[in-house]
């Protein structure tokens, strides 16, 4: 909104200007004075006289209400009737769409300035012929948005709930249409405008839009032409005043749009704060032996409007070879957050803000750049949530697949290609030569998860991070690519950390657990244990969650709260039905329970020692 | 294979339907076309002119008829005869066609030659000096009409410094040199408006881009920036700003008609603005002929390039 008011004001203020020329008290913009020609600043001419001695500034200002007289008339012309079009072509559909909106299009098959001409041929130049022939140019502009708002107003609810009801259409369009097609065609409109004032400008420049001797700014510029030796601020004057209202007119409809459609208004990101002190304060223990993996007080901050908010806080867990650790957390836990951050992949906007994480002896979240696209795709890897969007549409599979293999180790690309086609087999696609050459449009959902698990495994990754590979594919091939990965982790023994919202998939496919709860890992320990004996409120109540035999599936009341609300202390509390004071009274450890078993609860012990007499 | 005959089919049938709007517009308007062509202001053209015009123009005919040869006419490659000096229209156009299209294409290469890069460079280091410059300095330069740009180009480079032409033309058999000469400040007017656009488009469709899921995968690939950026990030935002390159061909063309005036640059819009003064109907119908079709074959063109682009395109 605040974008609006500069250009608003000085658009405002030219047409001020314009509809005021006549009360300025300006000399008459057409009386020649041959005495005073090209006469530099006069009394009563601050900006001097023209080629045959008329007042410049009075002809700016008169030539302001030629232009933007036009270019109003033209633009509302068309608006009014281009609106009209959009309406009825976008409710009748069928042959209305035809004569209305499909048959604008044509107009757009011609340049403008030739249509403009080819009419001015006919009918001789003058403002008449100008607001024609702009206002049939600018129709199909607003057919088109019209008829778009048309389409998508009309499968909203309470216009199909007005229409139900029995209301007649023009009632419906005018009542609940219009209103919401307002924002668009006033973008719309102004679009219209500022571009009928540089048609009419270039027209009348060319000596075929408005007549001499009527003031136009285009016709300015090409009486100063002339002269241009002797008195070139006689051209300045119109090109300076003309562009001035045109970038004023521009920057209104970009200010305007953006306020209208909020998805095209980009907000800037800050630029990254050189922060990273606190980290390396804390030191830490070596990992274990056999660990591929060790993450140890995972802290990721994002800058927001409202200030620094932490998603991931203070995040441990390990996975050795050939195990399967599942992250298991309802959606804005915090899992994908931690994952992309040590693949290194968090957006600009986001940080490490502490931590550490051990890669087989390699500290991954200081590590510069180059070092870490080594690693990426090579010793450690990543499959993502969706395959459809994941895969580069423009570029063969094979290519893509074999393009990781190139981005780590110096083969041809023959042999890429060769290695591409055996890793298509690995995974179980059928048929690996013709696929290799399809591209990822050609494949079902299924089949691109298993060309991105090709492409993960491409250079035998010692750490495989799965973000819910599963989540966007149908159930039985939920089932088939959950196989494949337990398979090759048998085969290859990578560690895998498994990305997951479902607790079916972590008994079908982990060794051991970590549930995240708003940003924190609240308890973690082996699947079996971790099932058969829950120690935290927020994992029993999880798994009461989920649909068991006969039984109703016992839901979590409430919902995660949102970065920037987690609460001070244990952050389930609010949902938490053993709640007590203290629970809220201060940021909590994660606490081992036993070897292999932590937990983030103050009242842990009491509540396992009641045993499971209460399931959530 | 199939979708490029058919993208081809639907251009033809583009072409004609212009051809019927510009046969269409002569009777359209209201009352007699050969009076109205002949009325300048308010007085009333001598009525043995007027009826001379009809029988030119060949308006006794049945309409149908006179639709059909034009048709025919235009299927033949006959545009008719100017109605001033009787030369034929086709070979006016032929003459000065080709310097309309040299203008069009070095205006068009240096747009993009300066406009992609700019974009790109503009959307990695977004929010940054030069992208707050680049982006000014496009608003500002999609602000400025063609013909003042061109106008204050020959003002400040030719009047004042004195270091360029004002406008001109020289074969480029006869002065290679002076010919590129000329050509500089007329194709750089007709680059600063598509310039402005491209590289906008550029920018937004680079950083849609390098939101995109498949960029993360490319990054979580191990591969370089560069490749990164090349193979995955411009690669992918091209195509959108191949669309926007092909609809603002249309502004392109209109503006060359003005360009080519304020160089003196011996093009369609010479013959083409004289005719429209003299109100020669046939000599304006064939040029807004020729420049329209040459706009329905750019766009053509870029839909192709398109297809090549984008695999999607050609598999629906």
């Amino acid at each position: 909104m605040k974008r609006l008011i500069i250009p608003g004001t000085l658009v405002a203020l030219i047409l001020l200007a314009a509809l005021a020329a006549p009360f300025l008290g300006l000399p008459d913009p057409v009386r020649q004075d041959i005495a005073h020609r090209l006469a530099g600043p006069l009394e009563g001419s601050p900006l001097g006289r023209d080629e045959f001695g008329r007042d410049v500034l009075s002809r700016l200002v008169w030539g302001a209400r030629t232009s933007l007289g036009v270019a109003f008339a033209s633009a509302l012309i068309a608006g009014i009737i281009g609106t009209a079009f959009g309406l009825i072509g976008g409710w009748f559909r069928g042959l209305g769409e035809l004569l209305t909106v499909r048959s604008m299009d044509v107009i757009l098959c011609f340049p403008p300035v030739l249509l403009a001409l080819l009419v001015v041929t006919l009918m001789g130049p003058g403002a008449g012929t100008l607001i024609l022939v702009l206002s049939v140019l600018y129709l199909p502009g607003f057919a088109r948005v019209t008829y778009a708002e048309v389409l998508s107003a009309r499968s909203h609810d309470y216009v199909e709930a007005v229409r139900a009801l029995g209301a007649p259409a023009p009632r419906i369009l005018l009542r609940t249409v219009l209103p919401n097609v307002a924002g668009p065609v006033l973008v719309q409109l102004s679009l219209a405008v500022a571009s009928a004032v540089v048609l009419e400008s270039g027209l009348s420049f060319l000596g075929l839009g408005v007549v001499p001797p009527a003031p136009s700014w285009g016709l300015m510029i090409r009486g100063a032409r002339a002269t241009m030796e002797q008195a070139p601020m006689l051209l300045f004057w119109p090109c300076a005043v003309l562009t001035l209202t045109i970038l004023a007119m521009n920057l209104l409809c970009d200010a305007l749009r953006d306020a209208v459609d909020p998805r095209t208004a980009g907000t800037r990101s800050r630029l990254r704060a050189v922060d990273r002190l606190l980290p390396g304060l804390l030191p830490m223990a070596k990992p274990a032996p056999g660990t591929v993996l060790s993450v140890r007080g995972l802290t990721v901050e994002i800058d927001t409007p409202r200030g620094p908010i932490r998603p991931v806080q203070d995040v441990s867990f390990d996975v050795g070879a050939g195990e399967t650790l599942a992250i298991v957390g309802e959606s804005g836990s915090g899992k994908s957050v931690s994952a992309t951050a040590l693949m290194g992949l968090l957006p600009p906007v986001a940080r490490v803000a502490a931590g550490e994480a051990w890669l087989d002896g390699t500290e991954l979240l200081r590590l510069p750049e180059e070092q870490m696209r080594r690693l990426r795709g090579g010793p450690m890897a990543m499959v993502f949530q969706d395959p459809m969007s994941s895969l580069n549409p423009v570029h063969r599979a094979g290519d893509q697949v074999a393009e990781a293999i190139l981005a780590h180790r110096r083969v041809p690309r023959a042999e890429a290609w060769k290695q591409a086609e055996a890793l298509f087999r690995h995974v179980g696609i059928a048929d690996p030569e013709r696929r290799l050459r399809a591209f990822p449009h050609e494949m079902s959902g299924g089949m691109k998860q298993r060309v991105m698990i090709a492409m993960a495994l491409a250079n035998r990754p010692k750490l495989l991070i799965c973000d819910e590979p599963t989540t966007a594919l149908d159930v039985t091939v939920q089932a088939q690519i959950l196989d494949l990965l337990a398979e090759l982790r048998r085969e290859t023994g990578t560690a895998i950390v498994f990305i997951t919202h479902s607790l079916g998939v972590v008994a079908e496919i982990a060794d051991r657990v970590a549930v995240m709860y708003a940003g924190q890992v609240v308890e973690q320990g082996s699947v079996a244990e971790v099932f058969h004996n829950p120690l935290h409120p927020y994992t029993r109540a999880l798994l009461a969650a989920v649909p068991e035999g006969d039984a109703p599936p016992a839901g979590i009341p409430g919902i995660v709260p949102p970065p920037h609300a987690f609460p001070e202390g244990c952050r389930f509390a609010p949902r938490c039905r053993h709640a007590e004071p203290r629970c809220s009274a201060g940021p909590l450890a994660l606490e081992e329970a036993e070897p292999g078993r932590d937990v983030r609860c103050v009242r842990w012990r009491e509540l396992a020692r009641r045993g499971a007499e209460v399931p959530a | 294979m199939l979708w490029v005959l058919r993208r081809i089919g639907i251009s033809v049938a583009l072409a004609w339907l212009v051809a019927t709007i510009v046969f269409m517009t002569l009777h359209m308007v209201p009352g007699d076309p050969a009076e109205l062509l002949l009325s300048t202001g308010g007085t009333m053209p001598d009525p043995a002119t007027v009826a001379e015009l009809r029988e030119r123009l060949g308006l006794e005919r049945p309409l149908l008829n006179q639709y059909g040869a034009f048709l025919m006419g235009l299927a033949r490659g006959d545009l008719g005869v100017s109605l001033i000096d009787e030369y034929p229209v086709l070979d006016e156009i032929a003459l000065r066609l080709p310097r309309t299209l040299e203008l069009i294409l070095a205006g068009t290469l240096i747009a993009v030659a300066v406009a992609l890069p700019a974009g790109t460079y503009a959307a990695l280091h977004r929010g940054g000096l030069f992208d707050r410059i680049a982006s000014g300095v496009a608003a500002l330069l999609l602000a400025v009409p063609v013909f003042v740009v061109g106008t204050l180009l020959v003002l400040v480079l030719a009047q004042m410094l004195r270091v360029m032409p004002a406008g001109g033309y020289v074969p480029f058999a006869e002065d290679p040199p002076r010919h590129l000469t000329l050509l500089a400040l007329p194709a750089i007017a007709i680059a600063k408006g598509l310039s402005a656009v491209l590289f906008r488009m550029t920018r937004a469709s680079v950083l849609d881009s390098l939101s995109r899921d498949y960029v993360r995968t490319a990054r979580a690939k191990g591969l370089t920036a560069r490749r990164v950026l090349v193979r995955h990030v411009v690669r992918n935002a091209l195509t959108p700003v191949l669309t926007v390159l092909g609809l603002h061909m249309g502004t392109l063309l209109g503006g060359t008609v003005l360009v080519e005036y304020v160089f003196n640059w011996p093009g369609l819009s010479t013959p083409l603005l004289r005719a429209v003064e003299a109100r020669d109907y046939p000599m304006v119908v064939g040029i807004v002929l020729t420049i329209s079709g040459l706009f329905l074959l750019i766009n053509l063109i870029m839909d192709l390039l398109y297809a090549a682009l984008d695999p999607r395109v050609r598999a629906s």
